[in-house]
């Protein structure tokens, strides 16, 4: 049976959570297929250190090691035990098949690593858009695979369940440039997203709280730069931040954390700094003024008057 | 002898251990260590004032949807210090409400089933047939999976999704709900209420309501709570985990949590009787400290120089709910009504819900845009907030646009965190004098640890 371990560096416990949200397959469904040889929120008998030497032996073999959380060496700021997360990590780097990044924290290193008094916060093999993680950049698993990003704050719990479900049935998976499954991160949460007919009119909000208008231009959302699926796979089966009101935070880059100012767009002369992914300015600047200059009367409605 | 034994304790929120020091088979001192930190109020630092509702949501993955609660609370109080009328709609307030209680019933069933039930497995040896509550494969430990879930689908309704969602601001709240949004929420929370009805007081829950007396309750009952507590009785457990008999709410959310500090009589709730000591906190005023008697992250919190016991417990003191002030008195501040007053919780929360839900009037504003814009005031402002595990505080200092200072305690920090010169804090005084080690840690968790809220 194909075999998983669960461990936590610094983190909220925010990807587990979500993860117990999973639907098609849910939490237990997925662990009737594989076994749990360890997770810190769900294990009751079982002893996290006597695994990872049996593992070391290699006693136990060991197909999934998932990490949640950002890695530290630092021992003072974050212990399993006697030791750091970063050597448990290194213990069994080379004994799992695959390793799993769930999270910005284990990806990129995300907000625990903007913290000063401890200069040594990463990701496993990144550290926000460097390859400077605690693993080499050339690192491998037994796989072949390098260390396999589920990024996003937190993660959705289907992102996690499709990967380890694809990567059970053996079906190969396409990374993306930060090694994060292509499937997954090659939509954008502006796709699908209910308010794109006022992105297409340019009928932008000017403040929160209305179910018309896109956020894209006054109010920060980062839907058209982000890579995930938001707007696809919905979260929690029901809805996501866009569709309720709230702007796209770009949380599953690695830059999310360094980004200021959420909820508003940063313009220069009127033309946001940051325009769609794949657009140019100029054809950015060139649709807008076109879109504009006709009229479509449904987006200047609100939604109930509308014909 | 003096024996001192070390557990790292799973089936927590997070990175725990604990330390026991054993003298003739007697518990005779107990430190709750809670060993990772990740420094979020300094993170928070010279960030834009409402970069905060982004980042403190993003402290605990359990409860973060109450810290953007205490957030947007602290913001308003900045403009009512300052000088500014903020404006809240009737219906912004009860959204806010509703995806508050939803977190926290969240919450309470994952951590019932997923966290405590098992304990009593180990003590059963399951000689009694517990396989419905066994974790992944029992069916009552699945449905808690699937019921926790399916509530937090009234945040997803309002806020876009949960964990994380930063949908509630100063002003309002960022959604525009149709009456079909509010009818689904409506649908999920009877469906959440005929669960909690059936699986775990086994009774209708006008009937639970009534009950004044436990023993009325056990006798009547042949489902989870009641069978829960049938084997604490077994196991002597009516006995254990008696803390300091002190309770502390700062919130009001009526008709089910009331403000106040209750030591015998209760008074009303005042922030600046509080403090905080790091005497043995790797955390000090000064930096950072390791160096001799200290041993955790977290920083003790007194109130008028006491430890006080924050969360569900305290809430239903302080509310003043008559099964609960029948409990203390026969079973004073210990395991069990620790533990019942948070499944007591769900059903009050639900049925508020579903009032709420139905007071919505959809045509208020969401949000009324505050005639200042934030990054012109200055000064500080406190948010409070209650949490699933108890009075949660944020305090922040703005000066030119941008966070001065934050200051986070949470409730664990009232009830695990590190002793002070006089006292232990709650869950350290719980555990001395007992003789067993998975005793000690059923107590530990009877407390609701999250070690992640707890150092932050
Ligand atoms: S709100 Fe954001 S995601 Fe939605 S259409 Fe506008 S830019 Fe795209
Ligand atoms: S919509 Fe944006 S911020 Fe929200 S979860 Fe998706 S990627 Fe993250």
């Amino acid at each position: 049976m194909k075999t998983l371990l669960w461990i936590q560096g610094l983190t909220c416990n925010g990807n587990t959570h979500s993860l117990l949200n999973a639907e098609n397959p849910s939490f237990y469904d997925i662990f009737s297929k594989i076994k749990l040889l360890f997770h810190p929120a769900i294990s009751s008998d079982e002893d996290l250190i006597k695994i990872i030497k049996d593992i070391t032996q290699n006693k136990i073999s060991l197909t999934f090691l998932v990490v949640e959380g950002s890695i530290t060496k630092n021992k003072s700021f974050c212990r399993v035990g006697d030791f750091s997360i970063a050597e448990i990590i290194d213990q069994l780097k080379d004994k799992a098949e695959f390793i799993i990044a769930v999270g910005n924290c284990a990806s990129f290193g995300n907000i625990p690593a903007l913290y000063k008094e401890n200069t040594n916060v990463v990701g496993l093999q990144y550290i926000f858009t460097e390859k400077k993680g605690l693993l080499p950049p050339n690192f491998k698993t037994k796989s072949g695979y390098p260390v396999i990003n589920i990024s996003g704050c937190p993660i959705h719990p289907a992102w996690f369940m499709q990967t380890i479900l694809a990567l059970y049935y053996e079906k190969p998976l396409i990374l993306d440039a930060f090694n994060r499954p292509k499937e997954i991160y090659m939509y954008l949460p502006h796709d699908g997203c209910i308010r794109n007919e006022y992105f297409e009119w340019k009928e932008e909000s000017e403040e929160f709280g209305h179910k018309e208008g896109c956020l894209f231009y006054n109010l920060g959302c980062k839907g058209p730069l982000t890579h995930a699926p938001c707007n696809k796979i919905l979260w929690n089966r029901t809805s996501s931040k866009t569709r309720a009101g709230m702007p796209c935070l770009g949380c599953t880059e690695f830059n999310f954390p360094l980004r200021e100012n959420y909820f508003e767009t940063k313009k220069n002369i009127g033309i946001p700094e940051e325009v769609p992914l794949g657009v140019s300015k100029r054809a950015y600047i060139t649709i807008s003024g076109v879109a504009k200059s006709l009229r479509n009367e449904r987006v200047k409605k609100k939604l109930e008057e509308t014909d | 002898m003096v024996k001192i034994q070390k557990t790292i304790l799973s089936r927590v929120e997070g990175e725990i251990e604990l330390k026991l020091i054993w003298e003739k088979g007697i518990i005779k001192d107990a430190f709750i260590i809670a060993p990772n930190f990740r420094g979020f109020e300094f993170i928070l630092e010279g960030k834009p004032i409402l970069d905060s509702l982004i980042i403190t949501p993003r402290v605990c993955g359990i409860c973060g949807h109450a810290h953007l609660m205490a957030t947007v609370n602290a913001l308003e109080n900045l403009y009512k210090n300052a000088g500014y009328n903020i404006e809240i709609s009737k219906k912004a307030n009860l959204i806010r409400l509703i995806t508050l209680s939803a977190e926290i019933v969240q919450n309470h069933l994952r951590w019932f089933y997923l966290f405590v039930f098992p304990d009593l497995l180990k003590l059963e040896t399951y000689t009694e047939d517990l396989s419905e509550y066994i974790p992944i494969k029992g069916k009552q430990w699945q449905k808690a999976i699937d019921f926790s879930s399916k509530i937090v689908k009234v945040i997803a309704i309002f806020g876009g999704q949960w964990p994380h969602t930063s949908y509630s601001i100063p002003g309002g709240v960022v959604c525009d709900p149709t009456t079909f949004d509010i009818t689904e929420s409506i649908s999920i929370v009877d469906s959440m209420i005929k669960y909690y009805e059936e699986n775990i007081i086994g009774m209708k829950y006008e009937n639970y309501l009534s009950i004044e007396d436990y023993k009325e309750f056990i006798e009547k009952s042949d489902k989870d709570l009641s069978k829960f507590l049938k084997l604490c009785f077994k196991h002597n457990l009516h006995k254990i985990g008696k803390a300091y008999n002190r309770f502390l709410t700062v919130s009001n959310i009526y008709p089910i949590f009331s403000q106040g500090a209750t030591k015998r009589k209760k008074y009303n709730f005042n922030i600046k009787k509080l403090e905080e000591i790091d005497t043995y906190s790797f955390l000090t005023k000064k930096g950072i400290d390791f160096n001799g008697k200290k041993y955790s992250w977290a920083k003790a919190v007194r109130y008028e120089g006491f430890p006080y016991e924050t969360g569900p417990l305290a809430r239903r003191i302080n509310n003043k709910d008559k099964l609960f002030l029948n409990l203390l008195a026969d079973l004073k501040d210990t395991y069990i009504p620790r533990i019942w007053a948070r499944i007591d919780e769900i059903i009050k929360l639900l049925l508020a819900m579903k009032k709420w839900l139905q007071e919505i009037d959809i045509k208020e504003p969401s949000y009324i845009k505050p005639k200042k814009n934030i990054k012109e005031l200055e000064g500080i402002a406190y948010g409070l907030c209650e949490a699933a595990r108890g009075s949660l505080i944020h305090k922040l200092e703005v000066k030119e646009g941008k966070i001065k200072k934050y200051d986070i305690i949470t409730p664990s920090t009232w009830n695990l965190g590190p002793r002070c010169e006089k006292y232990l804090s709650p869950a350290e005084k719980a555990i001395i004098g007992l003789d067993n080690s998975l005793i000690a840690e059923m107590v530990l968790r009877s407390f609701d640890v999250c070690s992640v809220c707890t150092t932050h």
